[in-house]
């Protein structure tokens, strides 16, 4: 095979990747009209209230992805953005003291209100390594909750708040789509981008990174607020969709456990992985666990333990491609070896020589 | 004055569970390098067998600790060997993970064998001392006495025999220890082992006092994480010191801050780590061996 | 590379203790544009301290540090960089799971731009001068292999060419020669040396290879126990009762 014909072939699937890719967005766009179409029964404005759910799941896995896939810092309770996003849109739009806000502005406070606590809390918790980091967030959730508990002038406390209703599936639907869709876009586009590169840097050597000039705390600072402020807004929707919120149906430990096992699965660090991650979940948890309800938070558990433990890389990376094929590809070539046929494999693995000096 | 002391004494009996509460964490972590965040649901365990036990064979609480610390040493040895030594040689972050996939799938185990609703036990000692204007709960004095109990005797263990020592050994340098002649699988099970039994009693010491419901551990183990931030990995004198400092924090909110104090003691706790954390990560005392800069994920 | 010119780096005092361990004492030294100068002593005689120092990773407990007239002494490892400052490092700290070209480009130079504008793809300039260093170092056959499957010495030749992409004024190499082949060492020696004459790099280097030491450097310090305890040619100081009494006494 001639180079040429194999830059050929990789710009072939890769536009026959983008090809798939504005299909299935097309379909996702025209798809709430099918509710005016009569004589079938799938598309449902409950239909439509699934994707929505499964969209903003999409959106908050990619928000995560950015402090945890790009910089590395594995943030255990990032659904405090989220829920800092979800109150203060309630607050500004139940507004008991002065005028109620209307749902655009409050949404934007909302994030608004995320992004500051993101650089509140990321300039501690930051210089925090590893799991420090980690249970200092989980730790910031947990409390948060019992904050926002406590502060029932503003907040409402332990009764919550009720919003205006506002029942227009399509709407939510749209903005959902649109949102995830753009969010998508700015993580892949970020991926590909010098700020880009350095974050990753970040993650793989984070002190190599700032000897060799990168400002690591402003780095991460940034993106740790991107991701913050994303997520209130994805936040402040939800509350809008759901109506009524109280701390513990906004701060609720699965929502930020979801975030870490949607990305895991799909695979840590990639654009694709929290999207199939989270679209895979979703469909799990709704479609074939409705029926064992119990029992989907323990199933949850250990699909987490199966997945840090069986698929480090995630589903996207049993699919990628290297030099010597897929993943999957190389596992059952070595699964063939140990059966005792030597499949021809140009590279074992990257089993990278075991070098005790490069790491500290 | 009377309150000051009454948070004071509070303070110190909660104190004293903290520190006896969280030891396993410490020493695990210290030991084998796995943060255990299914820590809170172990003391979940101990407190449900206990419950079990004082509602269904009418056991007095206190007493259940000859049953649940073997089995509890049981289940931490299995689950051990079964799933822990997969990750002992990993980056830190695959324990977080994996424990904390554990500890949902042992939390909604048991939520879906007993429901989520709250649960005490009865026991026999109750009633109060009353010494000048301070009350001391009879059943809260007797928390105090086996906690201290359970610190001397690990420490005595650790110190005193001859596997504690290669516990110790084990901490320090693994691959010495191999070297050695310590066969560190052994180890590590009776390790984990050890502290989720120890584990146990705190949740059966507790039963009496705190409500047993299946998501009462997430608390505890954050307490857990921060007071080993303070303390050390696997540091007993430091465990208590911590203890008793979150413990005082904790009791003087809730004495002082009207009607929220008791929800904001989580908060303090969660401060108290991220101070602790940021200015001094070491910890204050030694313990095992210092956590590594490179402790990374 | 006369007196007469300005030092591009100067040490003044440098002290760093570790709890009660005084790991390098009231250090003064110079390195003057176009030097290669050496840093060596026995082991534990506070060199990879010392580099530490001066490229801050590790705060300076007292004394002071100029690099071309701008005192460094507290600033921030990224803006010492940017200074004109590049640093390799004793245990080797490249982008494993990066391939070669990438390890290359996110070593960039820094032109003082903005995070705005760091929203782009890499500049084709960063790529050029990327692909023009990984050919000057001879690993072009491995630009797309990712850095982890290279060999030691191939290694400290990305690092070094990681060090010399934002096209610094004075590169600290720690032990550059250290677990090495010894054709790969003699590549690199090539490679600094083509450096400092075409290029007009400085280089400090700390070294254990007295060999590679003779050959390279114009000047060398001694250090022993965090103090400094000779200076000179590398002729004078193999010569220096004293550093032979460190490095084989008592």
């Amino acid at each position: 095979m001639t180079a040429l014909a194999t830059v050929d072939s990789k710009v072939r699937t890769t536009r026959n990747k983008q090809i798939a890719l504005a299909v299935l967005f097309l379909a996702l766009l025209i798809m709430p009209l099918g509710t005016q179409v009569a004589d079938q029964t799938w598309v449902t404005n409950s239909r439509l209230f699934q994707f929505t759910q499964m969209f903003m799941l999409i959106a908050l896995a990619s928000n995560w992805n950015l402090t945890g896939g790009f910089i590395g810092y594995v943030d255990f309770g990032h659904a405090v953005f989220f829920g800092l996003g979800a109150y203060a849109t309630g607050v500004m739009m139940t507004n008991q003291h002065s005028i109620q806000w209307p749902f655009w502005p409050a949404v934007i406070v909302g994030a608004i209100v995320a992004a500051i606590f993101a650089v509140m809390i990321g300039f501690p918790t930051l210089r925090l390594k590893g799991p420090y980091f980690s249970i200092a967030m989980l730790g910031t959730f947990v409390a948060m909750r019992e904050i926002v508990r406590v502060s029932k002038p503003v907040t409402g406390g332990g009764v919550g708040l009720t919003l205006p209703p506002y029942l227009n599936r399509a709407l939510f639907y749209y903005l959902t789509l649109g949102l995830a869709a753009a969010i998508i876009t700015f993580a892949w586009w970020i991926r590909r981008s010098e700020f880009g590169s350095s974050l990753i840097a970040i993650r793989e050597d984070e002190v190599g990174a700032e000897m060799r000039g990168i400002n690591t705390t402003l780095h991460k600072i940034t993106i740790f607020v991107m991701a913050g402020f994303l997520t209130g807004i994805v936040g402040g929707i939800w509350a809008y969709q759901n109506t009524f919120i109280d701390p513990d149906i906004v701060f609720v430990d699965s929502r930020t456990i979801d975030l870490v096992m949607m990305t895991m699965l799909g695979g840590l660090g990639t654009v694709a992985g929290p999207v199939v991650g989270a679209a895979a979940i979703y469909w799990l948890r709704d479609v074939v666990w409705a029926a064992f309800f119990d029992w989907h938070l323990m199933i949850q558990g250990s699909l987490l333990i199966a997945i840090v433990l069986f698929v480090p890389s995630g589903l996207v990376g049993l699919f990628r491609r290297d030099g010597s094929g897929t993943s999957l590809q190389r596992l059952w070539g070595r699964w063939l070896a140990k059966q005792g046929d030597e499949p021809i494999e140009a590279d074992m693995g990257n089993d990278a020589p075991t070098d005790q000096g490069t790491q500290p | 004055m009377d309150q000051f002391l009454q948070a004071l004494i509070n303070g110190v009996m909660l104190g004293a569970f903290y520190a006896a509460m969280m030891l396993g964490f410490s020493v695990i972590w210290g030991v084998m390098g796995v943060i255990n965040l299914a820590h809170g649901e172990f003391i979940m365990l101990g407190a449900y067998t206990t419950w079990v036990l004082n509602k269904d064979f009418g056991w007095e609480p206190f007493y259940a600790i000859v049953l649940v610390f073997p089995l509890l040493f049981i289940v931490g040895y299995i689950v051990q060997r079964v799933l822990i030594n997969r990750v002992v040689d990993q980056p830190i972050l695959v324990s977080l993970l994996v424990t904390f996939g554990l500890s949902i799938m042992i939390a909604n185990a048991v939520k879906l064998a007993y429901s989520a609703d709250p649960r005490l036990t009865d026991t026999r000692f109750g009633g109060v001392w009353n010494v000048g204007n301070v009350t001391i709960p009879v059943t809260k004095t007797i928390i105090l006495g086996l906690a201290l109990v359970i610190m001397a005797s690990l420490w005595a263990f650790l110190n005193g025999t001859r596997t504690g020592k290669a516990i110790r050994a084990a901490a320090q340098n693994k691959q010495a220890a191999r070297i050695v002649g310590i066969d560190i699988n052994k180890i590590y099970a009776l390790t984990f082992g050890i502290c989720i039994a120890i584990t146990g009693v705190a949740g059966t010491m507790i039963s009496p006092t705190l409500a047993v419901h299946p998501f009462m551990g997430a608390p505890l183990t954050l307490r857990a994480f921060a007071i080993t931030a303070l303390a050390g990995l696997g540091s007993i004198p430091g465990a208590l010191m911590g203890g008793m400092l979150l413990g005082i924090v904790e009791s003087m909110i809730g004495i002082y801050v009207d009607r929220i104090g008791t929800n904001l003691a989580i908060v303090a706790a969660f401060v108290l780590l991220v101070v602790v954390l940021v200015t001094r990560p070491q910890g204050l005392f030694g313990g095992l061996r210092p956590i590594e800069q490179a402790e990374q994920l | 590379m006369t007196t007469d010119t300005a030092p591009l780096l100067e040490g003044r005092g440098v002290t760093k203790r570790f709890g009660g361990l005084v790991a390098v004492n009231s250090i003064d030294f110079l390195v003057y544009p176009g030097e290669i100068v050496g840093l060596i002593g026995p082991n534990g005689s506070g060199k990879t301290t010392l580099l530490d120092c001066l490229s801050r990773v590790q705060p300076i407990d007292e004394g002071r540090v100029f690099f071309n007239g701008t005192e460094i002494t507290k600033l921030k490892p990224h803006k010492v960089a940017h200074l004109g400052m590049s640093r390799t490092f004793q245990v080797i700290r490249v982008y494993r799971k990066l391939t070669v070209l990438e390890n290359m480009l996110v070593s960039r130079q820094w032109r003082g731009e903005s995070l705005l504008s760091q929203l782009r793809p890499s500049h084709r300039d960063n790529e050029t001068r990327a692909r023009q260093l990984i050919d000057f170092l001879t690993l072009d056959h491995l630009i797309d292999s990712p850095a982890g499957n290279l060999s030691g010495g191939q290694r400290r030749l990305l690092e070094l060419g990681m060090a010399m992409m934002p096209a610094p004024e004075l590169i600290l190499l720690d032990e550059a020669a250290s677990g090495v082949n010894p054709t790969l060492v003699e590549t690199i020696k090539d490679r600094i040396r083509a450096l400092n004459t075409d290029e007009g790099v400085s280089f400090l280097v700390v070294e254990h290879d007295m060999r590679f030491v003779s050959d390279m450097c114009n000047r060398v310090y001694v250090l022993n126990f965090g103090e400094k305890l000779a200076e000179g040619t590398p002729a004078e100081v193999i010569e220096n009762e004293a550093v032979i009494e460190a490095y084989f006494g008592a």
